[in-house]
């Protein structure tokens, strides 16, 4: 039977703790939890058949609220639903191929948890606000309408070139957002990773690590950043396990 | 996402799992392909990846226009290209039915394709 893995733990791990919070959970198979150890690590696993590893959110959640419950307790490294190895020995090898890359993982997470935060907008509004300042689009776009003149091609261009300067307006907003951010977030030490326009209307979805104990003032510095962009809506989430700083890849 | 995992909003939570429901259903952008509609499966497929190679080049187009470096004939020839581009891609879109929003991909955690 396989092996599907939940999570990477050190060593120094009170294992003992770790199976006593095992205890009575069951994996996705409905089979029992357990540690599957080496002198350097640790590694969460249950057994299971390839064919019950079904990717629908029940299972995703259930996976998830493992990994949830262990990571409340311990510094860990959590591992992508669906991750099963053939037996214990491939588990074993495993950690033995990529024992340097888990030690300097589970090192940048040490007693740290994930936040995340995504910010919100109407950004077709967002933009027409950003129009409507007068030292923004109005200058660069008269010029465009009085250099780009005439015949119907040109005013093509001239319509994509003023669309093309709002979401270049746009953009560099969310830069400005984005530095704000990054300037609460050296206060805080956090390890931060940033994605912008995900969608129309998800303009910034960003990532910090930081430890639990300035898990207030980030919560602060959030209600401060949306006191002051009143247009945007900010939602903070976490403790998360961190999912978004686990960088290596298996060997 | 649960309740208690939110530390600070300021809309409703209703309103946030919306948002974030959009976000990870992509039930609409997956591509639906049966015997009966290999046709129109594969055309919104094409369409879709056309249509983001034109509007990459429109934007680079649009770049270069902004930066100053074309002539007028040249911004002109431009605009003539990339206009009939637009109403050419609105005509096969039309003959496949497809709208906007169909030739945009949901990648899930990487967002929409454009």
């Amino acid at each position: 039977m396989e092996k599907m893995i939940y999570a990477l733990l050190s060593a120094n791990t009170d294992q003992k703790e770790v199976i006593s919070l095992l205890a009575g959970r069951k994996g996705l198979s409905g089979a029992d939890l357990y540690l599957v150890s080496t002198a350097e690590m640790a590694v969460v696993a249950c057994d299971i058949k390839r064919d019950d590893i079904i990717a629908n959110s029940y299972n995703a959640i259930e996976y998830a609220s493992v990994i949830e419950m262990l990571a409340q307790h311990f510094t860990l490294l959590p591992v992508r639903f669906g991750s099963v190895m053939e037996s214990t020995d491939a588990i074993l090898q495993m950690l033995e191929r990529n024992l340097d890359d888990i030690q300097q993982n589970l090192l940048k997470v040490e007693k740290k948890y994930e936040f995340g935060l995504k910010i919100f907008c109407d950004s077709e509004k967002l933009k027409a606000d950003l129009k409507a300042k007068p030292e923004a689009m109005s200058k660069k776009a008269e010029t465009a309408d009085q250099e780009i003149t005439q015949s119907i091609y040109r005013d093509w261009v001239n319509k994509k070139l003023k669309e093309h300067r709002l979401e270049e307006m746009l953009l560099t907003y969310v830069d400005s957002v984005i530095a704000e951010i990054k300037g609460h977030l050296c206060m805080l030490q956090a390890v931060s990773k940033f994605n912008k326009m995900k969608t129309s209307t998800m303009i910034i979805d960003a990532v910090f690590l930081l430890d639990m104990e300035r898990k207030d003032a980030l919560i602060g510095a959030v209600a401060d950043l949306q006191n002051q962009h009143s247009s945007l809506t900010f939602v903070l989430t976490g403790p998360w396990p961190p999912y978004n700083f686990v960088d290596f890849t298996v060997k | 996402m649960s309740e208690n995992k939110i530390l600070f909003e300021a809309g409703s939570f209703d309103g946030i799992s919306e948002e974030i429901g959009k976000l990870t259903s992509n039930e609409e952008s997956r591509l639906k392909l049966t015997p009966d509609n290999a046709d129109s499966g594969l055309a919104k497929l094409v369409l879709t990846l056309v249509e983001l190679i034109r509007k990459l080049v429109e934007k680079q187009a649009m770049r270069r226009v902004d930066g100053g470096s074309l002539t007028d004939d040249e911004i002109e020839r431009l605009g003539a290209t990339l206009m009939k581009l637009e109403e050419k891609m609105e005509e096969m879109k039309k003959h496949f039915n497809l709208t906007d929003r169909d030739l945009n991909i949901n990648l899930g955690p990487l967002g929409d394709l454009m």
